[in-house]
C-alpha cells in the first residue's frame, strides 16, 4: 500500500524566527489513518524525529540543497509512495497551502499567455493565497518572475504525462498589498 | 524547478554573428572567393570561415546558451563564461582570416596565423563545450532533443580537431600522420561541421521549439529516436571510419557513401516527425517565423535530393559546391534567420515588460514584431537563395553575385527588422504604462 502524504513547510517560519511546533503538531493530529506527513524545514529535526517515532511514524530524511532538509514520516507499515506527487491535492490540504481559491486552465493558450494570465491572475489575489494552473509545459521562463515577486509555487506532471500543474502561493508582498 | 533566466551575452553572439553574415554576403556579392576563385583557393576559404564560424556557430552558440537551459529544464552552468568565449572565437576568426590573407598573397606580414588561430578557436569551442556540457552532465538522463545537441557537440570536438590539424600543417607541420589526414580529410571536417555541429544541433532545438511554438506535443517516439540514432551512426562512420579509412587507405568514398545512406534517413525520419507536428498543432494559424522556417525545411529537402540526382549523374564531385551553399544558406541560415524573428522579439519582451506583467498592460510578444513588413525580406532571402543555388549548378558566375547581392539585400531588411523588434521601435503607446520601462540594449540582455 502506497502512502498519501500530507505537505508541511515551515521554512518560512523558521526563516522568520517563528516557532513551527504547533503547526506541525496540528497537521499531524489532523492526519487521517494511512496517510504521512512531509515536512520541509532549514535544519535537520532530529527532536521531531524521536518525538513522531514514540507516535509510531518511520521516517525518511534527505538533504536538499542549502542545507535544507524534507522528511517524510510515513505510518508504521505502510509503504512511501515513489514519485508521489508535490502538486498533487496532498500538498494544498495542510495549513500552509490552502486550497487553490483560482483554478487556470491555460493549455491551449498561445506562449507566453500562460504565464501572462498567472502573474495578471496572482497580482489580484491576497497574499497567501494559492493559484492552481494547468499548463501544457513545464514554465520555465515563469519562475524567476514569480521569484521576483516573492511568490512561491510547487509544480510537476500529471500522471497522463503531458498536463504540467503549478501551484502559486501569493507572498507576502505580491499581491494587492504591493 | 529553479527556472531559466534570460542569457545575458546571447544578444551580443546574434550581433556579431549577423555582421559576419552580411560581410560574407558582401564578399560574395564582390565576387571574392568561388566561383570566381577555385574551391581551394585562399579566398574561398576566407569567406567560408566567416561563414561558417562567424554566422552560423556563433549564431548556434548563442541560441545553445538560451535554449540548451530550456530543453533540459536546468540554468546554464556560468552564465559569463560565454562572454570571453565570444572573445576566443572572434579573435581567433579574425587571425584565422589574416593567415588565408597571408596564404593568398593580399598580405605581407609573416606570423604563425594558423598556429594561433586553432588555439585561440580550440579554446573558445572547448570554453563552449565545458559550459554546456557541465549544462548537460548535470541534467542526465537528458530528453531527446537535448541528445541531438550532444551529438553535435562530439562533431564540434572533431570539427575543430580536423581544423587544427589543416591549421599546423599551414604553418610548415611535416608529421606523416598530419600530412595524411590535412590532403584527404577536408570531405569529413565539412560533414562534422556542416551535418554535426550545425545540422544535428539545429535539429535538436526545432523539435522543441517547433513543437512550442506551434503548441503540438514534445515527440520522444521511435520516428525522433531513430533519427537520432540514424544521424549518430552516420556521423559516427563519417568521422571515425573516415579516419580510419584515411589512415589505413581503405575506400573513402564507401565509407562516406555508407554515413550518407544513414544520414539520408536521419532526414527522412525528421522530416517525418516535422509533418507531424505540423498536423498535429493546436495552434491553426502559425506565425511568420514558424512559416518561414517551412521554407529552410524545403530547402534541406532540396539539398538531400539534389546530393542524390547528382550522386546518381556521377557529377556529385563537380557540384558538391552548390549544394554545400544550399545547406549553408536555404537550410541552416534559413531556419537561423526565421528563428531569430522569434528569439529576439521574445526576449526582449519578456526582459523589458516581465517585471510588470499584470501591473500594468503589457503588449504581446507579436506586438514587437511587424510580419506584414518582414515577410517580404524573407521571401526575397529565400529566393535570393535558391536562384544563387541555381547559378552556380548552371556555372554562371555573374547570375551568382547577382543573387547574392538580393540576399545581402534581404539579410539588410531582416537585420533592421530585429534590430526594431529589439529597439521596441513597433510597439504602439500602451496606455498607463509606467514610465519607468527601461528600454533594452541592443547587444545584451540585463540580469533577471
Amino acid at each position: 500500500m502506497q502512502t498519501p502524504f500530507v505537505e508541511v513547510d515551515v521554512r518560512p517560519i523558521l526563516r522568520a524566527g517563528g516557532e513551527p511546533f504547533e503547526q506541525i503538531m496540528e497537521a499531524v493530529n489532523t492526519l487521517k489513518p494511512g496517510q504521512g506527513l512531509r515536512l520541509f524545514a532549514t535544519f535537520k529535526p532530529t527532536p521531531l524525529l524521536t518525538m513522531l517515532a514514540s507516535k509510531g511514524f518511520t521516517h525518511e530524511a534527505k538533504e536538499l540543497d542549502g542545507g535544507e532538509w524534507e522528511v517524510l514520516f510515513s505510518p508504521a507499515g505502510a509503504v512511501p509512495a515513489k514519485d508521489e506527487h508535490p502538486a498533487g491535492a496532498a500538498a494544498s490540504r495542510d495549513g500552509l497551502w490552502p486550497e487553490p481559491t483560482t483554478n487556470l486552465d491555460n493549455r491551449d493558450l498561445d506562449p507566453p499567455e500562460p504565464m501572462v494570465r498567472i502573474l495578471a491572475t496572482t497580482e489580484a489575489m491576497e497574499p497567501g493565497e494559492v493559484l492552481s494552473a494547468l499548463l501544457c509545459r513545464e514554465p520555465l521562463f515563469l519562475f524567476p518572475e514569480l521569484a521576483k515577486r516573492g511568490h512561491s509555487w510547487r509544480g510537476g506532471y500529471e500522471p497522463d504525462g503531458k498536463t504540467y500543474k503549478v501551484l502559486v502561493r501569493v507572498g507576502e508582498h505580491g499581491g494587492r498589498a504591493a | 524547478m529553479v527556472g531559466v533566466a534570460l542569457s545575458r551575452w546571447t544578444m551580443t553572439y546574434f550581433a556579431a554573428a549577423l555582421v559576419a553574415l552580411l560581410a560574407g554576403e558582401c564578399l560574395m556579392t564582390a565576387g571574392f572567393g568561388y566561383p570566381a576563385a577555385a574551391v581551394g583557393a585562399p579566398e574561398t576559404l576566407a569567406l567560408v570561415h566567416v561563414i561558417s564560424i562567424g554566422w552560423l556557430s556563433l549564431l548556434m552558440c548563442g541560441a545553445l546558451f538560451q535554449f540548451v537551459p530550456v530543453l533540459v529544464a536546468r540554468p546554464l552552468h556560468d552564465s559569463w563564461l560565454p562572454l570571453p568565449t565570444l572573445g576566443c572565437l572572434v579573435a581567433g576568426l579574425v587571425v584565422l582570416l589574416l593567415g588565408f590573407l597571408k596564404l593568398g598573397g593580399e598580405i605581407d606580414f609573416a606570423f604563425s596565423y594558423f598556429s594561433v588561430a586553432a588555439a585561440l578557436l580550440s579554446l573558445g569551442f572547448a570554453l563552449v563545450l565545458w559550459n554546456l556540457g557541465r549544462t548537460l552532465w548535470a541534467a542526465r538522463p537528458l530528453p531527446l532533443p537535448a541528445r541531438f545537441v550532444v551529438v553535435g557537440l562530439f562533431s564540434v570536438v572533431a570539427t575543430v580537431s580536423l581544423g587544427a590539424v589543416f591549421a599546423l600543417v599551414l604553418d610548415g607541420a611535416s608529421n606523416d600522420i598530419l600530412l595524411a589526414t590535412a590532403s584527404q580529410g577536408l570531405p569529413i571536417h565539412i560533414i562534422a561541421g556542416l551535418g554535426g555541429w550545425l545540422t544535428a544541433t539545429a535539429i535538436g532545438v526545432s523539435y522543441r521549439l517547433l513543437a512550442m511554438f506551434m503548441l503540438a506535443p514534445d515527440l520522444d517516439g521511435p520516428t525522433s529516436r531513430g533519427a537520432l540514432y540514424s544521424g549518430a551512426t552516420a556521423l559516427a562512420l563519417a568521422i571515425i571510419g573516415g579516419l580510419f579509412a584515411i589512415f589505413f587507405g581503405v575506400n573513402l568514398s564507401a565509407v562516406l557513401g555508407a554515413a550518407g545512406l544513414f544520414g539520408l534517413l536521419a532526414v527522412a525520419l525528421y522530416g517525418r516527425d516535422i509533418l507531424f507536428l505540423h498536423r498535429e498543432r493546436k495552434r491553426r494559424k502559425i506565425e511568420l517565423n514558424s512559416r518561414m522556417v517551412g521554407l529552410a525545411l524545403a530547402s534541406l529537402a532540396i539539398a538531400t535530393l539534389l546530393i542524390i540526382a547528382l550522386l546518381v549523374a556521377g557529377k556529385f564531385e563537380q557540384h558538391a559546391a552548390a549544394v554545400v551553399f544550399l545547406v549553408a544558406f536555404g537550410w541552416l541560415s534559413g531556419l537561423g534567420l526565421s528563428k531569430l524573428y522569434k528569439i529576439v522579439p521574445f526576449m526582449t519582451w519578456l526582459e523589458c515588460y516581465g517585471p510588470i506583467i499584470g501591473k500594468a498592460p503589457t503588449p504581446r510578444v507579436q506586438d514587437l514584431v511587424a510580419e506584414a513588413r518582414a515577410i517580404k525580406w524573407f521571401i526575397l532571402y529565400y529566393l535570393a537563395v535558391w536562384a544563387a543555388t541555381g547559378a552556380l549548378l548552371f556555372e554562371v558566375s555573374i547570375a551568382f553575385r547577382g543573387a547574392t547581392a538580393l540576399m545581402l539585400v534581404a539579410t539588410i531588411g531582416i537585420a533592421v527588422q530585429l534590430v526594431k523588434s529589439r529597439m521596441l521601435a513597433d510597439v504602439k503607446a500602451m496606455p498607463k504604462m509606467p514610465v519607468d520601462i527601461q528600454r533594452p540594449s541592443l547587444l545584451f540582455s540585463r540580469a533577471s
